[in-house]
């Protein structure tokens, strides 16, 4: 029985060996894949944690184009087939979304991290301006996928974006009708070969040219990713909306990443240098901050300019984004209640972003030669103490997954996800202590061989 | 003097050229037929018409039900109080929804938000849309020509459906024809 287990795997091992070999010749061998030995912070691969939730979308995206009609009546239909009747069509569905806001949210931490840690400097300079723009394509990749349910909030969204591309000075009146064709049934057509391919397409190719040759692969950090995406969409799933209906009014907010240019738009100032302009100049901002910050100071702490110029456009995209979600429910009619009154809205951002930029600047000014906190002492388990824990982290696995299974029986899909969710961040800590145990095995396995030689 | 090579790559650069030239027009994909050419339509006679009605139709009408009722090809003619003959996209240029003609108001009014337009020239008057700047404020219409058996005639579209008309460009009474 063992001679068989060792020929197989003799077999399996030349096979790899074979296969490897033949690889060599791909381009697939361009990419250093490094499976970290230890936990290393996920800053400083946000950038490939973004790419594997862009796979996950994807993946899940598949799915979806089986059953999804991209047809102005059908097209909600569908989506509430896919939600209410189709197996695991909950499940997709909110995966799909939760990891779209995902995706947008790590991008955002992505370029953040890299913008603080001075990282597009150092021939960096490709990788930055290819990665601002995959950053906006993500979000037309957002926005075209939302809008394909033609609910309310659908529509509201196609409405502001059309509206910017109407206002466009020049280009404006030709470029709208490419988009929206002969009304709304084209459109639906249109946005859904943007979304599942042309804006995907683009996106790799980008991809291609933003990729350091070396990627972090950490499961244990997928895996909880994996876990986020599960747990967000069982606590809080993704409705259906109200279907598009052209006789009914409902007041409605677009989704967290365009309420920012939302609240732009409803203060009443001109159309196309509220939504499109301002928002142009802070993209614009961020792809010539490496043809600006030509020091070869990479912390934060040595840049206080930057730093401060970082922190003030955190602040600025925060206080519109708040003052997207503001609706005024003690005034009557919805217009009345979306209305933001200029003057407080443009006075309120210059304050805060004027203020956190002085503030930050003039604390970093003089802190420039902080000492770097001492790490924590790390946790080292016996190797019997984490065996013990993997042991107890399965018990939890196997639970929470019954849970998953049971609560799926019950027609409870939400709870059925939240509670996979739990198992997925299990995993991720499973995995996690598994990679330590081997750690401190072999650290103390010369000390082991040296006692027993003296012995 | 030019240079053999420098020929030689001129050359190249002109078959290239020439072979892409077909494409120059590849735009064009983009954009409908009936979209970019106006299309003649009957409406209504004016037999049928008073002071005070509408007639709600589709253009351009292609027969094709999900087609035609698509909220971009929806318009009304209106006849106004004063007698005019008006025809009006009936996308709302705030959001979308379709008003409806009320002839005691003399205006067009969205059911959504409460946006009313003049019947005369299709400017928001009051509701979100009159808060738009110009030329957002005004519903995009039709040009219209009503020939000797009273027969009204839609031929073309006036404005960006959806977003607005520059109403101050085109008096309304000269979107009328009669011919």
């Amino acid at each position: 029985m063992s001679g068989t287990a060792k020929n197989l795997r003799e077999v399996f091992d030349s096979l790899w060996k074979w296969t490897v070999d033949r690889l060599e010749r791909t381009t697939i061998v361009v990419y250093k894949f490094t499976v970290p030995k230890m936990y290393v912070s996920p800053f400083g691969y946000l950038g490939t944690l973004t790419a594997i939730v862009f796979a996950i979308l994807g993946v899940s995206g598949a799915f979806l184009m089986f059953y999804y009609r991209p047809d102005v009546e059908l097209a909600y239909l569908s989506v509430r087939e896919i939600q209410e009747q189709i197996p695991f069509g909950f499940v997709m569905r909110n995966i799909h979304y939760h990891a779209s806001n995902l995706m947008v949210l790590l991008a955002i931490l992505h370029l953040y991290y890299q913008y603080f840690s001075g990282r597009y400097k150092i021939k960096n300079e490709v990788l930055w301006v290819t990665g601002v723009i995959l950053g906006i394509l993500t979000i037309l990749e957002a926005y075209t996928g939302y809008n394909l349910i033609m609910n309310q909030r659908a529509m509201l969204a196609v409405n502001i974006g059309m509206g910017l591309t109407y206002s466009a000075p020049v280009l404006g009146p030709s470029l709208a009708p490419v988009f929206l064709g002969g009304g709304l049934f084209d459109l639906v057509v249109r946005f859904y070969a943007l979304h599942v391919f042309i804006l995907p397409l683009l996106m790799l190719l980008l991809a291609v040219v933003h990729f350091p040759r070396a990627l972090v692969i950490d499961l244990p950090v997928i895996s909880s990713v994996v876990g986020v995406i599960f747990i967000v969409g069982g606590l809080f799933p993704i409705e259906l909306g109200v279907k598009f209906d052209p006789t009914q009014g409902l007041v409605e907010v677009p989704e967290w990443y365009l309420t920012a240019i939302y609240a732009f738009l409803r203060t009443g100032t001109e159309r196309f240098t509220a939504g499109a302009l301002l928002p142009l100049l802070f993209v614009i901002l961020f792809l010539i901050i490496p043809f600006v910050d030509k020091s070869k100071k990479l912390s934060w702490r040595d840049r206080p300019f930057f730093t401060a110029l970082g922190v003030a456009s955190i602040v600025l995209i925060v206080v519109t984004t708040v003052w997207g979600f503001y609706v005024d429910f003690s005034k009557e009619t919805p217009f009345e209640q979306l209305y933001i009154e200029p003057t407080l809205f443009y006075g309120s951002i210059g304050v805060m972003t004027l203020a956190s930029f002085f503030v930050t600047y003039r604390y970093f000014g003089r802190q420039r030669h902080t000492v770097r906190p001492t790490p924590p002492r790390p946790i080292i388990l016996s190797p019997r103490d984490s065996t013990l824990l993997m042991v107890v982290l399965l018990a939890f696995i196997v639970t929470t997954v019954a849970a998953s299974f049971y609560t799926y029986t019950l027609s409870l899909p939400n709870h059925s996800m939240f509670w996979l969710g739990v198992a997925f961040m299990f995993l991720g800590l499973l995995l996690h202590v598994y990679r330590h145990h081997v750690n401190v095995e072999q650290r103390t396995r010369p000390a082991q061989v040296a006692e027993k030689a003296a012995a | 003097m030019v240079s053999r090579r420098t020929y030689l790559r001129g050359l190249l650069g002109a078959a290239v050229a020439i072979v892409l030239a077909p494409f120059v027009n590849l735009v064009a994909f983009f954009y409908r037929s009936d979209e970019a050419s106006a299309q003649r339509q009957k409406i209504a006679n004016l037999k049928e018409l008073t002071p005070g009605t509408a007639v709600y139709f589709a253009y351009p009408k292609t027969g094709d039900p999900k087609i035609d009722n698509d909220p971009f090809r929806q318009y009304v003619l209106v006849m106004t109080n004063e007698g005019d003959l008006r025809v009006y996209s009936r996308v709302c240029v705030h959001l979308w929804c379709l008003p409806t003609y009320l002839p005691q108001k003399g205006a067009l009014i969205c059911p959504c938000h409460g946006t009313i337009y003049r019947e005369n020239d299709g400017v928001a008057i009051e509701g979100p849309g009159a808060y738009q700047p110009y030329p957002t404020n005004a519903l995009p219409m039709g040009v219209i020509e009503v020939d000797t058996n009273g027969d009204i005639w839609l031929v073309g579209i006036e404005g960006r459906i959806g977003y607005g008309r520059e109403w101050q460009r085109i008096a309304p009474k000269d979107l009328v024809k009669r011919v």
